[in-house]
């Protein structure tokens, strides 16, 4: 079915059904992430095949019911079998992981590839589960699945309190008598049903990357668990739907691939533009900085002669040095301060003010801007003393705070006491 | 665990908190070797050592996070699990990521979560106590702010709000000063000593011996076994530094020179 043939009912379902497996994958997937048990759900999805091909070995049947809860069945064994592995044998998580995943998947692949060999009734397109073919949903088990989403939601924000605590620190949790491991084992266990739930989507390959990356691109933009959450979710959600949208334009397309491919995307585009963690906030906050600390350099090492004002060549030497990128600091630096008014040509009929990098005419400061300088000075003299007598004091309690270079430093160090 | 082993004491109050013949071991190499000790009043208490020493293994088996190879535990004369509500804990701080999506409110309000119980949220009281804690730790003008954000010291006095938002009767700190300005650590002792004068018992893991000196009461000195404890100035002898410290340093020789050894014959 393509959209372009007519949205039917049934179109109008699977993609709702779709919509809400994103939302939980986003929604349960952040704990699996806070966690830190996204491999853990890695191992699990892979699995899952496994689980799909004895559920149909067994049954003989190929309703998504049966083979889902094979699927569950598998996912739940593996998580058991990473357990064991790290404990009984005594391997590291990301070993013990590798090992669970290798030989679950193999095991998925043999059985499928088996039944496809044999020929087995009925037991054509279950690789379809490897790598997720939405558009082979009926409306009854897209509403299946958007009741299971539904759930595995509600379970999480009943226990935002415990599942938050338990993440954050187990060790305190522990101490103040919640049941870390029983907490741990639930929130697992809804991993391992949203990897299940958001098999026929992206397929077991690729399901992790539905639970784990929304979350993660989320957490690029809030501070907060409760807001996490519904981001996360509606990354889900868009990644879902868009994916299976994709994949029904061209039918020959397999969902997983075009569902992680649009939540990459989401991911991308966090990564870069989020407010403050994003990667342009941290360069912009970068170059804030220089530009606070090199201003203030400059303005302190002005305000010492006095007279006839400097050469602007001479502040460069003592603030800059030699290397390029001290120069582009320093040349900022100057440049604003001309354009602050704070400093001024020393003979104005002798140098322009049009002449701002001019290298030739002498400089001063501005009445203003030379209590500034005293201020820095100061500050500068007071923070050195830190550094050099409590090294220990200025590692943990020196900030530079912005935007305001007037309280540049955010320190408990320099104040007394009490 | 046996009632008939541990007779309830007529008269006099049970001790705050009692440890008896405690050995632990991780795996089979012990790191706490017959420690008993007995903690009777509320006061500030340290539990000093070097590094390695076992000190915080010795106050994570008080509160039922290290499985003990042997001894008891008590506090108020009554296993941990069972009076676990009044004891407040301020873990290490490197215990846990700064990184994680919460608040400075956020995590104090966690001290309320066992008077909640499963899935109550917090409500107004708790949010009032949170404040209170916060202001009291000095940080009433940062609780919104998300906790990586916050100056080593300030993350350590967040934990300590934390502890107070339990409202407990003992409270147990694991190195609760490293990595901490001199500022936060005055502000963290003094919150602890009026904890003290309002009649609460204060066990803190601490490695300086200056500050050691001018703060703690009573201190116990460890070095896997119980070295000395009683009154600070009794305690911190040079004699019982010597017997503490010194001992480590003839490890170490004996390791140096088993490794010098080992190098020349391979």
């Amino acid at each position: 079915m393509t959209l372009a043939a007519g949205v039917s009912y049934n179109t109008l379902v699977v993609v709702a059904g779709v919509a809400a497996v994103g939302f939980a994958a986003g929604v349960v997937g952040s704990f699996g992430v806070l966690r830190r048990r996204a491999l853990a759900g890695d191992a699990a999805a892979h699995a899952t095949l496994a689980g799909v091909a004895l559920a149909f070995l067994a049954t003989g049947r190929r309703d998504l019911p049966v083979l889902l809860g094979g699927a569950l069945v598998a996912a739940i064994a593996a998580l058991g079998a990473l357990v064991l592995v790290r404990r009984v044998a005594r391997t590291r998580d990301d070993a013990a992981t590798a090992i669970v995943l290798g030989v679950s998947f193999g095991l998925g692949i043999a059985l499928v590839s088996g039944i496809t060999a044999r020929g087995i009734p009925g037991g054509a397109g279950l690789e379809q589960f490897l790598l997720g073919h939405a558009a082979a949903l009926t409306a009854a088990d897209a509403l299946l699945l958007a009741g299971a989403s539904a759930v595995a939601v509600l379970v999480v924000v009943a226990g935002l309190k415990e599942a938050t605590l338990v993440s954050f620190d187990p060790a305190f949790a522990a101490a103040t008598g919640w049941p870390v491991t029983l907490v741990d084992y639930a929130l697992v266990t809804l991993v391992a049903v949203m990897v299940v739930v958001g098999l026929p989507a992206a397929g077991a390959v690729l399901v992790t990357a539905l639970v784990v990356i929304p979350p993660v691109a989320a957490r690029q933009w809030t501070d907060r668990v409760p807001t996490m959450l519904p981001l996360a979710g509606g990354f889900g959600l868009a990644s879902a739907v868009v994916g299976v949208a994709l994949s029904a334009a061209a039918p020959r397309l397999a969902t997983g691939p075009l569902v992680v491919l649009v939540a990459a995307a989401i991911f991308t585009a966090s990564f870069f533009f989020a407010p403050r963690r994003g990667w342009l906030a941290r360069r912009r906050e970068q170059r804030a900085v220089e530009g606070v600390w090199t201003r203030g350099r400059v303005l302190a090492a002005a305000a010492a002669p006095a007279g006839e004002g400097f050469l602007r060549h001479e502040i460069a030497a003592r603030v800059a040095g030699v290397d390029a990128a001290a120069r582009r600091r320093f040349d900022g630096a100057w440049l604003a301060l001309v354009r602050e008014g704070a400093l001024v040509p020393a003979r104005p009929a002798a140098t322009g003010p049009a002449d701002p990098a001019g290298a030739g005419g002498r400089w001063r400061l501005s009445t203003e801007a030379r209590g500034r300088a005293a201020d820095w000075s100061r500050r500068m003299r007071a923070w050195d003393e830190i550094v050099r007598t409590r090294p220990a004091d200025a590692r943990t309690s020196l900030t530079i705070d912005l935007p305001d270079p007037g309280t540049i430093f955010r320190d408990d160090a320099t104040r007394p006491p009490h | 665990m046996n009632p008939a082993a541990d007779p309830p004491r007529s008269g006099s109050p049970p001790p705050l908190l009692e440890f008896h013949d405690v050995t632990v071991a991780y795996g089979r190499r012990p790191v706490l070797w017959n420690i008993d000790l007995v903690i009777a009043a509320p006061c500030l208490f340290g539990v000093i050592g070097p590094n390695g020493a076992g000190k915080s293994t010795l106050v994570k088996a008080a509160l039922g996070l290290v499985p003990l190879a042997g001894g008891s535990i008590h506090f108020f004369g009554r296993p941990f699990a069972a009076v676990r509500r009044r004891v407040g804990y301020v873990p290490q701080r490197e215990s846990v990521d700064w990184d994680f999506p919460v608040t400075a409110t956020d995590v104090v309000l966690m001290g309320t979560y066992p008077r909640l119980g499963w899935f109550r949220r917090p409500g107004s009281r708790e949010r009032t106590l949170a404040r209170e804690c916060l202001a009291r730790v000095g940080l009433a003008d940062v609780a919104g702010r998300q906790i990586g954000r916050l100056s080593g010291g300030q993350q350590q006095r967040v934990f300590l709000a934390r502890a107070l938002a339990q409202e407990a009767d003992v409270y147990v700190l694991d190195e609760p000063m490293a990595g901490v300005d001199a500022r936060s650590q005055d502000l963290i002792f003094r919150v602890l000593a009026d904890l003290r004068a309002a009649g609460r018992l204060v066990v803190v893991v601490h490695h300086d011996l200056r500050s050691a000196a001018e703060w703690f009461d009573r201190v116990a000195l460890v070095d896997m076994r119980l070295v000395a404890t009683g009154p600070t100035a009794d305690v911190l002898t040079a004699e019982n530094l010597q017997r503490t410290y010194a001992g480590r340093l003839d490890v170490l020789d004996e390791l140096g020179r088993a490794v010098a050894g080992r190098g020349r014959t391979t």
